[in-house]
């Protein structure tokens, strides 16, 4: 940890010196100085059922109540990674892990951890908005309810709160006992939020939350992720680039399964180290 | 990393493409412009060539409608393409690049006013006159090569040659004040020439600006390649960005 | 360039391809009006027929409040409509949950591998297994075997068993109709699979389960053979006990072991008289069949129709 966590660079003209030839992969990261991790992925690989290796020796840090973007082609196993950080690959019959998560401070590596531990820890959020069939309070609140809450009062408070959060208190306060299918897309996925949020997530993964949305409805949701910053940790997928420059504070640049680049994303967008970004990034990939 | 100078024509979309070569070929056009505007000024000034200095002065409009017009392309590139790295720092340095040209125009458009008004006047003491001249015409020389030079790194992406001209703004500054210094000598030979050498001071001073605006463009070259920021600091931080 | 327009448009135009093309859309629609009438008509002429030669019984309360009898014209089918409800309680209650929770366990639990594969089609071959094979069954397995005699919780396990596998793959289907989605966002909140099941899957399965269950008890309400084939009595002119009584503890089992006879049984038995006026009793009894099966679907269609717009 220490290694990884020291000062972005002592010497100015050290970082230079990683930058100056094009490079294929990169073994180590620049971190602001008093970043604090909330998770590392060391050596990661995955397997599915059918025997396809879709991540391939994945190595980054999680920073503590910043959002993260995962960012690469169709196909270079990004949600893949994001769906290793809840577990939701075991659901599916064969699937193979090996490397670690380590989740900090408590040290402990969630690929050796109960499934259902891990999701109570870490929320998602899903590319289409997958609200239950119940009302918008029910929805609220489903994960109180999962983990045996039901007092009335306590309910109450965290429904305002997350929903209050997921900037959509205004929009429901006066029907949260209407269906939550009543919603629109948008409100739909802000109530999805809400939901993950309301069960105080140690790790929040979003997977492309906004591409089934329209630009007024994505502003939004991307709004809420940047209110997010600084509180809590999050993970997100997203194919748009100019969102994860707008909403991220780390990208990392995955392709066939492994990462390229992991960068703070202003510089990645503005001078990235290795030439593979640089390609994807300015669209000459291909 | 160090981008290559055809980089701008491999993207997947065409259209973006040829809308960064069209800026980088418009940028280039204006430059060749102001570079000829300086020699032209000069030599009106040397020749005493009134019509010369008429149409250098003139020519100005043509510049400002350049840089406007390379603006709104730039503009238009921002809007719909959305460029990042490489390209980013491309679009944004010609941006900044084209304030530089225009303001070398400008200087241009000076030299060009004093060349009529030292050709209207009758006191211009014909001796005193063609020595100041040709130190003049010695500064200019040197900051038209460093203007076509930097236009040249630009276009080559080259780095190295942009370093070089970084350097050349020292010699520059060196020539500037001999110069002067020679003319405080003319003025005190002959009082009589003292109107013409203080014109010709302006007209000194406006090639050490278009030196300058020189460097400016030659420090944007390297910004643009290696994406790193080399202006305001000392030049062995940019000999260390450059390095082969 | 030659347009495609040119090379189509050679002897016929747009307008004319297109009216071509609708002019099969509406062939096809008249076939299908055609056929569909004719299914209607048949069925409707069935009932219609059978109502207007039952009638005089139809319009006769005492049909529907008498005990089967040796005179046509006091013959009634109280027995027999009881009998129906009571063996329909108990079908009901034997084959949903058996139903929902075997189809539950294949959907959800079961791991997918050749065992369960066989399983799964021996379930849909079961569907298609002549119902009087089921009452063979029951005759070698609950009566002989198992020394159970021929009363209403036999003729209710039965049927059960012979609507089991429509259950089981009504329930299967509309599990598997719920998207994934919901399924994850479950599990995303750390739901346990059971947690999953209990609050969210089942519950939104809901109406399909309801549906498929109601579907599976309108057969069993019109199935005779196997209820013949257990040796139902086809005359019986007394009614079970209550299932209600009127001293502790209230409600009493003995109706199950009771003898009973269902509609069609009676149906039969008055068809196989020489006497033409129990062949009017007989066609009364039919109405009464149909309407019921009718109320049945049209409870199912209320239920999903409910669950729908809910």
């Amino acid at each position: 940890m220490t290694a990884m966590n020291q000062p972005k660079t002592t010497n100015e003209f050290a970082q230079k010196d990683a930058r100056q030839t094009p490079r294929e992969a990169l073994d180590h990261w620049y971190l602001e100085p008093d970043a604090a991790l909330r998770a590392r992925v060391s050596n990661l690989k995955f397997w599915y059922g059918n025997g396809t290796q879709a991540i391939d020796d994945v190595s980054f840090p999680l920073v503590e109540k910043k959002v993260t973007a995962l960012i690469g082609p169709s196909g270079c196993g990004k949600s893949t990674l994001l769906r290793c950080f809840n577990r939701m690959h075991d659901l599916y019959h064969g699937v193979k892990y090996s490397g670690s998560i380590e989740l900090f401070p408590e040290n402990e590596n969630l690929i050796d951890l109960d499934p259902n531990v891990v999701r109570m820890r870490v929320g998602m959020v899903f590319q289409k908005p997958n609200p239950f069939p119940k009302s918008i309070y029910e929805n609220v609140v489903a994960g109180l309810r999962i983990r045996g809450i039901s007092k009335r009062s306590q309910l109450d408070e965290i429904a305002e709160t997350s929903l209050t959060q997921a900037a959509i208190w205004d929009e429901v306060k006066d029907r949260l006992h209407q269906p939550a299918l009543s919603l629109s897309g948008g409100q739909q996925q802000r109530l999805c939020i809400a939901r993950a949020l309301a069960v105080q997530p140690e790790i929040l993964l979003l997977d492309e939350p906004t591409s089934a949305l329209d630009p007024i409805a994505t502003a939004k949701v991307e709004d809420l992720i940047n209110d997010l910053d600084g509180k809590v940790t999050v993970l997100i997928v997203t194919h748009n680039m100019q969102q994860a420059a707008r909403i991220s504070h780390y990208a990392a640049y995955m392709y066939l399964g492994k990462l390229v680049e992991y960068n703070e994303t202003s510089e990645m967008f503005t001078r990235p180290m290795c030439q593979r970004t640089e390609d994807y990034i300015t669209g000459r990939f291909g | 990393m160090s981008t290559k100078h055809d980089g701008h024509l491999h993207h997947i979309s065409q259209q973006f493409n040829s809308e960064l070569s069209q800026l980088k070929a418009e940028f280039l056009k204006m430059g060749g412009m102001v570079e000829s505007q300086v020699q032209h000024a000069m030599q009106a000034l040397e020749n005493n060539d009134y019509e010369l200095a008429e149409q250098t002065r003139l020519k100005d409009k043509e510049v400002d409608r350049m840089e406007r017009a390379i603006d709104e392309e730039a503009n238009r590139v921002i809007v719909k393409r959305q460029p990042t790295a490489s390209d980013l720092r491309l679009v944004m340095s010609v941006v900044k690049m084209v304030a530089d040209l225009e303001r070398i125009g400008d200087e241009a458009k000076k030299i060009a006013k004093f060349a009529i008004s030292i050709s209207e006047s009758e006191t211009g003491a014909l001796g005193s006159r063609y020595d100041s001249v040709v130190e003049a015409k010695h500064i200019s020389n040197h900051v038209v090569a460093m203007v076509r030079d930097a236009l040249d790194a630009f276009a080559r992406f080259d780095t190295a040659q942009a370093l070089r001209i970084m350097k050349e703004d020292k010699l520059v500054d060196q020539e500037y004040k001999s110069a002067i210094r020679s003319l405080v000598t003319f003025m005190m030979e002959d009082p009589r020439s003292i109107s013409t050498c203080l014109s010709i001071m302006w007209v000194l001073r406006s090639l050490e600006r278009v030196g300058d605006h020189a460097c400016n463009i030659a420090e944007y070259v390297i910004y643009m390649v290696e994406g790193e920021d080399v202006r305001h600091r000392p030049i062995d931080h940019a000999e260390k960005v450059v390095r082969p | 360039m030659q347009s495609i327009a040119d090379n189509v448009g050679g002897a016929i135009s747009y307008a004319s391809l297109a009216r071509k093309n609708r002019s099969k859309d509406i062939a096809i629609a008249s076939l299908g009006i055609f056929v569909l009438f004719i299914a209607i008509a048949t069925l409707l002429a069935l009932f219609i027929d059978l109502a207007i030669t039952g009638y005089p019984r139809l319009a006769d309360p005492e049909f529907y409040t008498s005990f089967p009898s040796r005179k046509p014209l006091q013959a009634g089918i109280l027995s027999a409509w009881v009998g129906t409800i009571m063996v329909m309680v108990v079908t009901a209650c034997l084959s949903v949950p058996l139903g929902v929770a075997a189809g539950l366990y294949l959907e959800e639990y079961a791991s997918k591998n050749w065992f369960t594969d066989l399983i799964e089609i021996n379930v849909s071959n079961l569907a298609g297994v002549p119902s009087i094979v089921y009452g063979l069954l029951a005759l070698g397995l609950f009566i002989y075997t198992f020394g159970m005699s021929e009363t209403v919780l036999v003729a209710g396990m039965v049927l059960a068993l012979l609507i089991l596998p429509i259950i089981i793959v009504s329930t299967r289907e509309s599990i598997r109709s719920i998207p994934s989605e919901l399924r994850e966002a479950a599990y995303g909140l750390g739901a346990t699979q059971w947690q999953t099941m209990a609050l969210y899957i089942v519950p939104a399965a809901k109406p399909g389960i309801i549906t498929g269950a109601i579907v599976g008890l309108s057969r069993a309400i019109g199935e005779t053979a196997p209820i013949i084939t257990i040796g139902a009595l086809s005359f019986i002119a007394f009614l079970p006990e209550s299932p209600i009584s009127s001293d502790a503890p209230f409600i009493n089992f003995g109706w199950l072991t009771s003898p009973f006879t269902v509609m069609p049984i009676q149906m039969f038995s008055w068809l196989s008289r020489p006497q033409a006026d129990f062949h009017i009793s007989a066609a009364a009894a039919g109405v009464v069949l149909i309407v019921m099966t009718l109320m049945m679907n049209a409870l199912a269609i209320y239920i999903r129709y409910r669950a729908r717009s809910r």
